[in-house]
C-alpha cells in the first residue's frame, strides 16, 4: 500500500515541522513522573490513565477494547487526506495528570501569536493563559458560582471520571453509544485515552438559560487534547453549551482528538457552540454526534479558524418523529491549511427535517473540504433535508472541495442539496473602493458580508470577535 | 334542481386553524358574482377548499354544483363535474405543453376510448389564443415555465376557455397584471359569460370589477360573507375601505 | 474479422484472449496495444464495496464470469438485425454489429469520401489508419473507477467504428450506429473512435440494444472523442440493452480551444449498467453539454460517474443527469467537477435530478467539486424527490385522472432532455422506448 510506504518514509520537512521538537521548544515536564503516562500508546498506559483516575473496571475495559479497535483500523487515507500519515503516534504523549502542563515561558511563544493577542485586546491574564505559559485565573470562583446555580437546578456538570464514577445510573448509558468505539480510527483513540471534557446531565423540563461553557471546566482537568463530552438533555430540557474561544489557542500537543456526543430526550432542544482556532501545528481530528429523540432538537454551530487539519462532521442521528437536526458551519482556511469540515444527517423516524449550511473562506494556499452525508432509509415517509454549501476562494491559489453523498429511498422524502464557489465580486470590491475602502479592508467587508447571517448564530461576544479575527485572517492576502 | 353554485355553511381548517365559518353562498347559473374582503380573510381558501385540495380539512358543510355535491370528491372529478378554477399561482409543469396539458384535460372528460378530433381541437385552441392575444408558439412552450404573471393569467383563462366549464371561480386572477393584461383577461371572462356558466371573480381591488361587471358583490370577512350588494357595492369599497367592515364585523376585541 | 474458429472460454482466461489476439499478430501494433490491455486487466483488482470511486454500488453484482466471445450470427439472424436497425434512417451512414461482429454497413455517400471524411468498422481501420489509430485509439481513461473493465476492453477491442471528419467539413445528418445482443452469455467489447479535425462539425448515434428480452451478455463498450479547435462534436447514445445485460460504458472526451461537444446519454437497459464519462477540455473557451437520462425499475442499478475536467481557461461546462426511478431500482450519480489551478473564467455546472416513483427505490447522489481557480462560477445542485404535489394538484384541478397526471408529469421530466437531441426522428424513438418501459412498469406496480 502506498500509504504505509509513505509513513515508513524519512520524515520530510512537513512532518518534521509538526513533531514535538522537544529540544528546541526547550519545554520542561513536570519532575513527578508518576503522573505521566510516557511517550507512545500500549495497553501499559491504558492501565497506568485508569489507575491514575480510580476508574471502574468497566471503564478500564473499554479503554482496552478501543486500543484495539484503534490499533486494526487502517488511516482513512483513501478517502481522506495523505496529511494524515504524518502523524507519528510514537511521539505523542497521552496522559498528562492533574492540570499538569508542559512549562514554558512567554518568550517561548511564537511572535505571530503574541502579535494576535495584542489586535484582538486580549488581557494580559487571558494571553499567558492561551500560551499554555500558566493556568487561567479568577475562573475558580465564576466557576464554583455557576456549579451551585446549577446544582439548584439538579443539573449536572463535571468531567468524564467524576461523570462515570459518580453518576454511572445516568451517563453509562449514553456512554459510547451515540459515537460506538469504532465510528473511526479517531473515535478509537479517544475511547482508549480520553481524559477531560464534560458531562452534563440536564433533568426533565429544565431549561437552562446561560449557555454552560467549557471554559469553566479548564481548570479542572487538563483539558483538549483527548477530551470526551456526553450531554444528555432529558424530556422537555434545553441547554446550550459553548467550547472553544476567537483568540488563537497555542498548543504544543500537535494530536487532539475529542469526541462528542448529545443525547436530546422527547422535546429536548440542545445547542452546540464551537469556536475552533487551535495554533497552526495542530491536527484537529473530532467525532461529533448528537442523538435526537421524538420533537428533540440538535443544532451544531461550528466554526473552524484554527489548526493545520481539521476534520469534522458534526452529525444528528434523528431517532424520533419530527425531530430535527441543524449544522451550521464557518470554515476559514489560510495559509497552509485544510479545514476538511462537513455534517451528517442519518434519519431513522418518519417526518424529521435538517438542516446544513456550510460557508467556507480559502485565503491564499488554503483548502477547504465540505463532506456530507445524508440518509432517509426505506421506512421512512415525510422527511426533509435541505443543504447549502458555499465557498468563497480569496486568491488564485485557494482551494475548495464538494464531496456530499446523500442516500433517499421511501415516500414524500426529498432532499435539497446546492453548493456553489465563488470569489469576491471586482464590482464589489471597487465599488467599495470607490467609496474609500482600501482594497484589503473592502475584501474583509465583502468576506464578512459573505458569512454575516451565518456570524449572527453565535453568542453576541463571539460574533464581534469572529468578525475581528476574520479581518484580522485577511490580511495580507490581497497586495 | 336548482342551476347554482350553492355553498351552505361550508367550515374549513388548516391545520388547527379554522379558516370558513359556516360560509354560506350561492352563485346561480347566468351570473357573475364578485367576493370582495381584507386580507386574510379566507378568499383563497374558498376557492382551494372548493377544487377539492387535500391540505384545506373539510369539517362540515355542503356545495352542490346544479344539485350536485362536491365536497369530499377528490379534485379531478370536481373539476370533471364543471368547476374551474383559476389559480392564483399557477403551477409550473416543466416539460408538458400547454397543447398536450389542455388536449389531456380534454380528453379526461371524454368516454373512455372516444376519439379524440385533433384537427377541430387545435382549431379551437388557436383561435382562442388570438381571442386572448397569445402568441401560438405558446401551444409548445411548458405549462406557465418561464411565464411573467400576466402570461400565467391568460393561460388561466384560455385553459378556461377551452375547457368550457359550467361554473369558474377566479382566485385573485388581477394580481401581477398591468392594465392591458387586466384588460385581456377581463375581455377573455366576458366572452365566456351567458346563460350556461356561472362565475365567481375573488379579488381585493375593485379595479378588475370595472371591466368584469358583477350582477353580485359580496363582501367576506372571518370567514364569512358579511354584506352583499349590487354593483355598486363595489364603488362603494373602493371609497371606504375596509376597515368599516373590520370595525362592524371584527371579533369583539380583536 | 471472424472468431467463429474461435472456442468458447471465458474471457477473463489466457486461451480466450490468445486465441483472439491470434488473428491480429500482423497488425503490430494494434496486437502491442491489445496485450497490454491484458496485461493490465489481468494486473487490477476487481472493484471492491470499500473503493471510493465505486462507493454505493453493488459490487458484489459485477461480475465477468459465465461470458464468451460470441460467434459470428447466423445469416437468418444477419439479416434479422440490419432490418430491425432503422431507427434513425435519415442518416450520414449507417453500421449494424451483433454480438461485436459487423452485420450491415451503409457508407457514406462519394461527396463525402471525396471531403476526405472515414467511417468504417474498427477492424478495417486497424489495417488501413494505424497512423489515426496510433495517435487517437484508447489513449486516456476516466480515472472514475472503472480501469479494469476499460484493460478488459483494450484486450479484446475490435468491434466498433472509426469516424474521421477533416478540417471544416460539416456534416448535418448523423452517423447512426447499432449495437445488438443476441447470443445467450455473449461478451463483447465496442469501441467508438470520433475525431473532429478544426471546425468539423459531426453528430453520431450509438444504439445499444437487445435482440431478445432474456439473453444475458456483457458488454463493454468504450469511445474516444476528440474535438479539435472549433469543432463540434454532437454525439447521442441510447442504451436499451435487456434487463439481464450487464453493461459498462466508458467514454473519454477531449475538447480543444472553441470546441462545442454535447453528449446526450439514455439509460434505459441493463442489469447492472456502470456509465463513466470523461470530459477533458484542453483549450480555451471550450463549451461543453453533458446530458442524462435513466429510466430505473424492477432491480436494475445504474452507476453513473461523470468528471467534468478544466484544463484551460475561459471554457464552459454543464452536465444535467435526470434519473427516474421505479419499484426496487438503485441509481448512483456520481459527478465532479475539477478545475485545476490555471484554469481562470471558468463556468461549469452540475445538476442531479432524482424522481423516486416507489418507496423501494434507492437514489444516491454524490455531487462533487474540486476547484483550484479562484475566479471561476462553479455550482452543483442534487435533488431527490416524489412527483411535486402541487403540481399534481394542477392537473387534477384541470379534470385531469390521476394516473394520467403522474404520467404527464413524469415524461415531462423525461422531455427536458429528450428535446436536447435535437433530432425529431430519435425524439420520437426515445419517447417510445422510454414511455413503453413506463407504462409497463407502472401497469405492474400498480
Amino acid at each position: 500500500m502506498s500509504d504505509q510506504d509513505q509513513e515508513n518514509q524519512a520524515p520530510d520537512a512537513t512532518s518534521a515541522a509538526i513533531d514535538i521538537d522537544r529540544e528546541k521548544g526547550n519545554f520542561k515536564y513536570a519532575e513527578d513522573y508518576a503522573y505521566d503516562a510516557g511517550v507512545g500508546l500500549n495497553p501499559g498506559v491504558i492501565d497506568y490513565i485508569a489507575k491514575v483516575k480510580g476508574e471502574d473496571e468497566w471503564v478500564r475495559e473499554f479503554r482496552h477494547k478501543a486500543l484495539k479497535i484503534f490499533e486494526s483500523k487502517p488511516m482513512p487515507t483513501h478517502w481522506a487526506t495523505k496529511d494524515l500519515d504524518n502523524i507519528v503516534f510514537d511521539n505523542i504523549r497521552y496522559y498528562l495528570a492533574k492540570g499538569q502542563k508542559p512549562a514554558r515561558t512567554w518568550d517561548e511563544v511564537p511572535d505571530d501569536v503574541k502579535a494576535t493577542f495584542e489586535r484582538l485586546g486580549i488581557p494580559e491574564q487571558e494571553r499567558k493563559f492561551l500560551a499554555g505559559v500558566e493556568a487561567q485565573f479568577d475562573s475558580e470562583a465564576s466557576y464554583s458560582r455557576m456549579k451551585e446555580d446549577l446544582e439548584k437546578l439538579g443539573v449536572i456538570f463535571v468531567g468524564p471520571t467524576e461523570g462515570l464514577r459518580d453518576h454511572p445510573e445516568i451517563f453509562r448509558k449514553y456512554f459510547g453509544k451515540v459515537i460506538p468505539i469504532g465510528d473511526n480510527k479517531f473515535s478509537a483513540l479517544n475511547s482508549a485515552v480520553f481524559s477531560g471534557g464534560s458531562f452534563i446531565y440536564v433533568p426533565k423540563g429544565v431549561k437552562v438559560a446561560a449557555p454552560l461553557q467549557a471554559y469553566f471546566r479548564i481548570n479542572a482537568e487538563n483539558f483538549g487534547q483527548f477530551e470526551r463530552t456526553l450531554i444528555i438533555a432529558d424530556e422537555g430540557a434545553e441547554v446550550t453549551y459553548m467550547e472553544g474561544c476567537t483568540a488563537p489557542k497555542f498548543e504544543t500537543a500537535t494530536l487532539h482528538s475529542a469526541v462528542v456526543e448529545l443525547v436530546a430526550l422527547k422535546g429536548a432542544k440542545i445547542q452546540y457552540i464551537t469556536v475552533q482556532n487551535w495554533s497552526n501545528n495542530v491536527f484537529n481530528l473530532v467525532t461529533k454526534r448528537g442523538m435526537a429523540e421524538e420533537g428533540a432538537e440538535v443544532r451544531w454551530i461550528d466554526c473552524n479558524i484554527g489548526s493545520r487539519l481539521t476534520m469534522k462532521y458534526p452529525g444528528v442521528v434523528l431517532k424520533g418523529e419530527k425531530a430535527r437536526g441543524e449544522v451550521i458551519s464557518i470554515a476559514l482556511a489560510s495559509h497552509g491549511q485544510h479545514q476538511d469540515t462537513g455534517a451528517k444527517m442519518i434519519h431513522a423516524a418518519s417526518d424529521t427535517t435538517s438542516n446544513i449550511i456550510s460557508k467556507s473562506i480559502s485565503v491564499l494556499d488554503g483548502r477547504s473540504t465540505y463532506r456530507g452525508q445524508v440518509v432517509m432509509p426505506k421506512s421512512l415517509s415525510g422527511c426533509k433535508n435541505n443543504t447549502e454549501c458555499d465557498a468563497l476562494l480569496i486568491n488564485t491559489n485557494s482551494r475548495t472541495d464538494t464531496y456530499p453523498a446523500i442516500t433517499v429511498r421511501g415516500t414524500q422524502n426529498s432532499v435539497q442539496h446546492e453548493a456553489s464557489v465563488s470569489k469576491v465580486s471586482a464590482d464589489q470590491i471597487f465599488y467599495m473602493m470607490q467609496r474609500g475602502l482600501s482594497e484589503g479592508e473592502a475584501m474583509s467587508l465583502a468576506v464578512n458580508g459573505f458569512v454575516n447571517d451565518l456570524v449572527k448564530e453565535f453568542p453576541m461576544e463571539y460574533s464581534v470577535e469572529l468578525k475581528r479575527l476574520i479581518e484580522l485572517e485577511m490580511e495580507g492576502s490581497v497586495g | 334542481m336548482s342551476q347554482a353554485l350553492e355553498i351552505t355553511n361550508l367550515n374549513v381548517s388548516i391545520g388547527e386553524r379554522q379558516i370558513l365559518k359556516n360560509f354560506t353562498l350561492s352563485v346561480p347559473k347566468g351570473e357573475v358574482h364578485a367576493i370582495m374582503g381584507p386580507n386574510g380573510t379566507g378568499k383563497s381558501t374558498l376557492a382551494k377548499a372548493l377544487a377539492g385540495h387535500e391540505d384545506y380539512a373539510i369539517t362540515s358543510g355542503s356545495a352542490l354544483l346544479d344539485g350536485q355535491e362536491i365536497i369530499g370528491q377528490e379534485p379531478d372529478a370536481i373539476a370533471r363535474a364543471g368547476l374551474f378554477m383559476a389559480f392564483q399561482y399557477p403551477s409550473e409543469i416543466p416539460g408538458v405543453t400547454i397543447a398536450n396539458f389542455i388536449r389531456a384535460a380534454l380528453a379526461a372528460r371524454q368516454p373512455k376510448g372516444a376519439p379524440f378530433d385533433a384537427k377541430a381541437y387545435y382549431a379551437e385552441l388557436y383561435a382562442k389564443m388570438d381571442a386572448l392575444k397569445m402568441d401560438r408558439k405558446f401551444t409548445a412552450r411548458s405549462v406557465n415555465e418561464g411565464f411573467s404573471g400576466g402570461e400565467k393569467k391568460r393561460c388561466e383563462i384560455l385553459q378556461m376557455m377551452m375547457l368550457k366549464p359550467s361554473y369558474a371561480v377566479l382566485d385573485e386572477t388581477d394580481s401581477g397584471l398591468d392594465i392591458d393584461a387586466l384588460r385581456i383577461v377581463a375581455d377573455g371572462v366576458n366572452k365566456m359569460r351567458g346563460p350556461d356558466v356561472g362565475i365567481l371573480v375573488i379579488t381585493h381591488y375593485q379595479r378588475l370589477l370595472d371591466y368584469i361587471v358583477p350582477d353580485k358583490v359580496h363582501i367576506m370577512y372571518d370567514g364569512r360573507i358579511v354584506h352583499s350588494g349590487d354593483k355598486t357595492l363595489a364603488l362603494e369599497m373602493e371609497k371606504k375601505g375596509y376597515d368599516w367592515v373590520k370595525e362592524k364585523y371584527g371579533v369583539a376585541g380583536a | 474479422m471472424s472468431n467463429a474458429t474461435i472456442p468458447s472460454s471465458p474471457i477473463a482466461s489466457d486461451e480466450a484472449f490468445s486465441a483472439a489476439l491470434r488473428p491480429w499478430a500482423p497488425q503490430g501494433a494494434f496486437a502491442d496495444l491489445r496485450k497490454s490491455g491484458w496485461e493490465r486487466f489481468r494486473s487490477l483488482p476487481m472493484p471492491r464495496r470499500l473503493d471510493e470511486k465505486w462507493r454505493f454500488a453493488n459490487t458484489a453484482e459485477v461480475t465477468l464470469d459465465g461470458f464468451n466471445l460470441a460467434a459470428e450470427p447466423s445469416a437468418a439472424a444477419r439479416s434479422r438485425i440490419a432490418e430491425k436497425s432503422h431507427l434513425v434512417d435519415d442518416a450520414s451512414a449507417r453500421l449494424v454489429f451483433a454480438d461485436g461482429h459487423l452485420v450491415h454497413a451503409t457508407g457514406i455517400s462519394a461527396e463525402l469520401a471525396a471531403q476526405g471524411v472515414i467511417f468504417e468498422p474498427l477492424a478495417e481501420a486497424v489495417k488501413r489508419r494505424p497512423a489515426l489509430l496510433e495517435k487517437y485509439l484508447l489513449k486516456s481513461g476516466t480515472n472514475l473507477g472503472g480501469d479494469k473493465f476499460l484493460a478488459l476492453h483494450q484486450a479484446y477491442c475490435e468491434s466498433g467504428y472509426v469516424l474521421y471528419v477533416p478540417e471544416g467539413v460539416v456534416i448535418e445528418k448523423p452517423f447512426v450506429i447499432y449495437n445488438w445482443s443476441v447470443a445467450p452469455d455473449a461478451a463483447f467489447f465496442p469501441h467508438a473512435l470520433v475525431v473532429a479535425e478544426a471546425n468539423a462539425k459531426v453528430s453520431v448515434v450509438d444504439f445499444f440494444m437487445s435482440d431478445t428480452a432474456t439473453a444475458q451478455a456483457l458488454a463493454v463498450s468504450a469511445s474516444d472523442i476528440h474535438a479539435a479547435h472549433g469543432a463540434g462534436v454532437f454525439r447521442k447514445v441510447v442504451q436499451n440493452w435487456n434487463e439481464t445485460v450487464h453493461s459498462h460504458q466508458i467514454d473519454c472526451t477531449h475538447a480543444g480551444s472553441d470546441a462545442e461537444v454535447t453528449t446526450v446519454a439514455v439509460n434505459l437497459g441493463g442489469k447492472r449498467a456502470r456509465f463513466e464519462s470523461a470530459v477533458r477540455i484542453h483549450g480555451k473557451a471550450a463549451k461543453v453539454n453533458l446530458y442524462g437520462l435513466t429510466v430505473a425499475d424492477n432491480r436494475q442499478e445504474f452507476d453513473q460517474r461523470t468528471f467534468q475536467e478544466h484544463n484551460a481557461p475561459g471554457a464552459f461546462s454543464d452536465l444535467l443527469y435526470k434519473n427516474a426511478l421505479l419499484d426496487g431500482a438503485r441509481t448512483i450519480f456520481s459527478g465532479m467537477i475539477r478545475v485545476a489551478p490555471d484554469a481562470q473564467q471558468t463556468d461549469a455546472y452540475q445538476t442531479n435530478r432524482n424522481l423516486l416513483l416507489s418507496g423501494d427505490a434507492e437514489a444516491n447522489s454524490l455531487p462533487g467539486l474540486e476547484i483550484e481557480a479562484n475566479d471561476v462560477k462553479c455550482s452543483h445542485g442534487a435533488t431527490t424527490a416524489q412527483l411535486d404535489e402541487s403540481e399534481l394538484f394542477y392537473f387534477l384541478a384541470r379534470g385531469i385522472h390521476r394516473e394520467t397526471a403522474k404520467e404527464l408529469l413524469v415524461f415531462g421530466f423525461f422531455e427536458e432532455i429528450i428535446e436536447k437531441v435535437d433530432n425529431d426522428e430519435l425524439a420520437a424513438v426515445l419517447r417510445d422506448f422510454v414511455h413503453a418501459k413506463f407504462r409497463r412498469r407502472a401497469a405492474a406496480s400498480a
